[in-house]
Protein backbone atom coordinates (compact mmCIF):
# COMPACT_ATOMS: atom_id res chain seq x y z
CA UNK A 1 0.00 0.00 0.00
CA UNK A 2 1.37 3.52 -0.89
CA UNK A 3 1.74 6.06 2.09
CA UNK A 4 0.15 8.92 0.41
CA UNK A 5 -2.88 6.69 -0.53
CA UNK A 6 -2.86 5.77 2.99
CA UNK A 7 -2.53 9.43 4.10
CA UNK A 8 -5.48 10.70 1.98
CA UNK A 9 -7.61 7.79 3.42
CA UNK A 10 -6.65 9.11 7.15
CA UNK A 11 -8.88 12.44 6.01
CA UNK A 12 -10.41 13.49 8.95
CA UNK A 13 -8.35 11.14 11.32
CA UNK A 14 -6.44 12.13 14.44
CA UNK A 15 -2.97 11.98 13.94
CA UNK A 16 0.46 12.97 15.34
CA UNK A 17 2.86 14.89 13.11
CA UNK A 18 6.57 14.71 13.72
CA UNK A 19 8.31 17.72 12.12
CA UNK A 20 12.69 17.17 11.70
CA UNK A 21 13.11 19.82 13.97
CA UNK A 22 11.20 17.87 16.82
CA UNK A 23 8.39 20.14 17.13
CA UNK A 24 4.98 17.97 17.32
CA UNK A 25 2.13 18.83 16.24
CA UNK A 26 -1.10 16.57 16.79
CA UNK A 27 -4.84 17.27 15.07
CA UNK A 28 -6.99 16.05 12.74
CA UNK A 29 -5.92 15.66 8.85
CA UNK A 30 -7.68 18.18 6.56
CA UNK A 31 -5.63 17.48 3.03
CA UNK A 32 -3.14 16.44 2.11
CA UNK A 33 -0.95 16.60 -1.69
CA UNK A 34 1.79 14.39 -3.73
CA UNK A 35 4.65 16.63 -1.71
CA UNK A 36 3.52 15.03 1.52
CA UNK A 37 2.30 19.12 2.42
CA UNK A 38 -0.82 18.98 4.94
CA UNK A 39 -3.24 21.15 6.22
CA UNK A 40 -4.46 20.21 10.03
CA UNK A 41 -7.15 21.16 12.38
CA UNK A 42 -7.78 21.16 16.27
CA UNK A 43 -3.59 21.31 16.24
CA UNK A 44 -1.77 20.83 19.72
CA UNK A 45 1.74 22.08 18.96
CA UNK A 46 4.49 20.87 21.29
CA UNK A 47 8.10 22.52 21.01
CA UNK A 48 10.75 20.49 20.42
CA UNK A 49 12.31 20.57 24.24
CA UNK A 50 7.85 19.62 25.64
CA UNK A 51 8.44 23.08 27.43
CA UNK A 52 5.84 24.69 25.16
CA UNK A 53 2.44 24.38 23.89
CA UNK A 54 0.12 26.15 21.36
CA UNK A 55 -3.60 25.83 20.01
CA UNK A 56 -4.03 26.14 16.83
CA UNK A 57 -7.25 26.48 14.61
CA UNK A 58 -5.59 25.70 11.62
CA UNK A 59 -2.10 24.39 10.26
CA UNK A 60 -0.33 23.82 7.01
CA UNK A 61 2.71 22.17 7.23
CA UNK A 62 5.07 21.34 4.21
CA UNK A 63 5.97 17.93 3.59
CA UNK A 64 9.65 18.50 3.46
CA UNK A 65 9.71 19.44 6.98
CA UNK A 66 8.13 16.23 8.76
CA UNK A 67 9.81 13.41 10.24
CA UNK A 68 7.43 10.74 10.25
CA UNK A 69 3.42 10.67 10.75
CA UNK A 70 1.60 8.09 13.82
CA UNK A 71 -2.16 7.54 12.59
CA UNK A 72 -4.33 5.38 14.21
CA UNK A 73 -3.83 2.12 13.83
CA UNK A 74 -7.76 1.09 12.31
CA UNK A 75 -6.53 3.15 9.41
CA UNK A 76 -4.88 0.34 7.83
CA UNK A 77 -7.68 -1.66 8.17
CA UNK A 78 -10.46 0.88 7.02
CA UNK A 79 -8.08 1.43 4.01
CA UNK A 80 -7.43 -2.30 2.76
CA UNK A 81 -11.57 -2.84 3.24
CA UNK A 82 -11.47 0.43 1.08
CA UNK A 83 -9.30 -1.10 -1.09
CA UNK A 84 -10.48 -4.11 -1.80
CA UNK A 85 -14.22 -2.93 -1.81
CA UNK A 86 -13.56 -0.60 -4.62
CA UNK A 87 -11.66 -3.10 -6.28
CA UNK A 88 -14.91 -5.77 -5.82
CA UNK A 89 -16.71 -2.82 -7.64
CA UNK A 90 -14.13 -2.14 -10.57
CA UNK A 91 -14.74 -5.72 -11.51
CA UNK A 92 -18.35 -6.29 -11.60
CA UNK A 93 -18.42 -2.45 -13.47
CA UNK A 94 -15.82 -3.43 -16.25
CA UNK A 95 -17.89 -7.27 -16.76
CA UNK A 96 -21.16 -5.42 -16.89
CA UNK A 97 -19.76 -3.22 -19.40
CA UNK A 98 -19.99 -3.97 -23.31
CA UNK A 99 -16.90 -6.62 -23.09
CA UNK A 100 -14.92 -3.46 -22.20
CA UNK A 101 -11.71 -5.16 -21.83
CA UNK A 102 -11.19 -6.47 -25.51
CA UNK A 103 -12.15 -2.96 -26.26
CA UNK A 104 -9.68 -1.54 -24.46
CA UNK A 105 -6.97 -4.15 -25.65
CA UNK A 106 -5.26 -4.79 -22.20
CA UNK A 107 -5.90 -6.65 -18.97
CA UNK A 108 -7.21 -4.37 -15.96
CA UNK A 109 -4.49 -5.60 -14.01
CA UNK A 110 -1.60 -4.53 -16.12
CA UNK A 111 -3.35 -0.82 -16.36
CA UNK A 112 -3.72 -0.54 -12.56
CA UNK A 113 -0.50 -1.69 -12.57
CA UNK A 114 1.43 1.05 -15.00
CA UNK A 115 -1.18 3.34 -12.94
CA UNK A 116 -0.10 2.43 -9.52
CA UNK A 117 3.26 3.81 -9.41
CA UNK A 118 6.70 2.78 -8.02
CA UNK A 119 6.17 -0.94 -6.69
CA UNK A 120 3.90 -2.95 -7.96
CA UNK A 121 5.39 -1.96 -11.85
CA UNK A 122 8.76 -3.05 -10.05
CA UNK A 123 7.28 -6.14 -9.46
CA UNK A 124 5.98 -7.02 -12.64
CA UNK A 125 9.04 -5.92 -14.22
CA UNK A 126 10.51 -8.61 -12.26
CA UNK A 127 13.93 -7.60 -11.80
CA UNK A 128 13.19 -6.64 -7.99
CA UNK B 1 17.18 -1.78 -9.63
CA UNK B 2 17.15 -2.69 -5.94
CA UNK B 3 13.08 -2.64 -4.66
CA UNK B 4 11.78 -2.56 -1.07
CA UNK B 5 8.81 -4.91 -2.66
CA UNK B 6 10.95 -8.01 -1.24
CA UNK B 7 10.19 -6.40 2.33
CA UNK B 8 6.47 -5.97 2.40
CA UNK B 9 4.67 -7.74 5.33
CA UNK B 10 8.23 -8.75 6.69
CA UNK B 11 9.24 -7.29 10.35
CA UNK B 12 12.55 -4.39 9.04
CA UNK B 13 14.39 -2.88 11.28
CA UNK B 14 14.45 0.78 10.13
CA UNK B 15 17.27 3.54 11.10
CA UNK B 16 16.46 7.22 11.30
CA UNK B 17 19.19 9.90 10.73
CA UNK B 18 17.83 11.68 14.55
CA UNK B 19 19.67 7.63 15.30
CA UNK B 20 16.12 6.15 16.20
CA UNK B 21 15.34 2.63 15.77
CA UNK B 22 12.00 1.52 14.88
CA UNK B 23 10.97 -2.08 14.14
CA UNK B 24 7.68 -2.80 12.28
CA UNK B 25 6.03 -4.96 9.71
CA UNK B 26 6.76 -3.30 6.22
CA UNK B 27 3.10 -2.37 4.90
CA UNK B 28 4.17 -0.24 1.87
CA UNK B 29 6.54 2.11 0.23
CA UNK B 30 7.18 4.26 -2.51
CA UNK B 31 9.33 5.70 -5.16
CA UNK B 32 10.77 8.54 -2.39
CA UNK B 33 11.02 5.58 0.20
CA UNK B 34 8.35 7.06 2.58
CA UNK B 35 7.77 4.18 4.57
CA UNK B 36 4.56 2.53 6.08
CA UNK B 37 5.18 0.30 9.01
CA UNK B 38 2.57 -1.72 11.50
CA UNK B 39 2.70 -2.34 14.86
CA UNK B 40 5.99 -0.93 15.34
CA UNK B 41 7.93 -0.21 18.44
CA UNK B 42 10.79 2.01 18.56
CA UNK B 43 13.82 0.01 20.00
CA UNK B 44 15.82 2.40 22.94
CA UNK B 45 19.63 0.57 23.42
CA UNK B 46 21.27 1.71 26.79
CA UNK B 47 24.46 1.13 28.58
CA UNK B 48 22.83 0.73 31.83
CA UNK B 49 19.88 -0.69 31.33
CA UNK B 50 18.06 -3.37 28.75
CA UNK B 51 16.48 -2.60 25.28
CA UNK B 52 13.02 -0.65 26.25
CA UNK B 53 11.03 -1.08 23.34
CA UNK B 54 8.19 1.62 23.06
CA UNK B 55 4.75 0.46 21.15
CA UNK B 56 4.30 3.17 18.71
CA UNK B 57 1.49 1.52 16.43
CA UNK B 58 1.17 2.58 12.52
CA UNK B 59 3.98 4.65 11.31
CA UNK B 60 4.14 6.85 8.10
CA UNK B 61 8.11 7.48 8.13
CA UNK B 62 9.41 10.18 5.32
CA UNK B 63 11.73 8.62 3.17
CA UNK B 64 14.58 11.35 3.54
CA UNK B 65 14.82 10.89 7.11
CA UNK B 66 15.87 7.03 6.64
CA UNK B 67 19.43 5.99 6.53
CA UNK B 68 18.76 1.93 6.50
CA UNK B 69 16.11 -0.64 6.45
CA UNK B 70 17.07 -4.60 6.98
CA UNK B 71 15.04 -7.13 7.52
CA UNK B 72 14.29 -9.18 10.92
CA UNK B 73 14.79 -12.48 11.11
CA UNK B 74 11.80 -13.23 12.83
CA UNK B 75 13.52 -16.70 14.66
CA UNK B 76 16.83 -14.93 15.61
CA UNK B 77 14.88 -12.19 17.04
CA UNK B 78 12.41 -13.95 19.81
CA UNK B 79 15.47 -15.66 20.86
CA UNK B 80 16.94 -12.43 21.95
CA UNK B 81 16.28 -11.15 25.41
CA UNK B 82 16.50 -7.65 24.79
CA UNK B 83 17.14 -7.37 28.51
CA UNK B 84 20.49 -8.44 28.61
CA UNK B 85 21.15 -6.59 25.85
CA UNK B 86 23.74 -3.57 26.59
CA UNK B 87 24.45 -1.21 23.83
CA UNK B 88 25.20 2.47 22.95
CA UNK B 89 22.59 4.51 21.41
CA UNK B 90 23.05 5.70 17.78
CA UNK B 91 24.00 9.19 17.69
CA UNK B 92 21.60 11.32 14.91
CA UNK B 93 23.99 11.91 11.87
CA UNK B 94 25.43 15.05 11.57
CA UNK B 95 26.47 16.63 8.03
Amino acid sequence: MLPLSLLTAAQNKPMLVELKNGETFNGHLVNCDNFMNITLREVYQTSADGDRFWKLKECYIRGSTIKYLRVPDTLLDAVKDEQARAREAGRSARGAGPGGRGGRGAPPRGRGGARGAGPRGGRGRGRG
Amino acid sequence: MSSLQGYVDRRVLLILQDGRAIAGVLVGFDQKSNVVLSDSTERVYSMEEGVEEIPLGLYLVKGDMIVLIGEIDDAVDQAVDLSTIRAEPLPAIRY
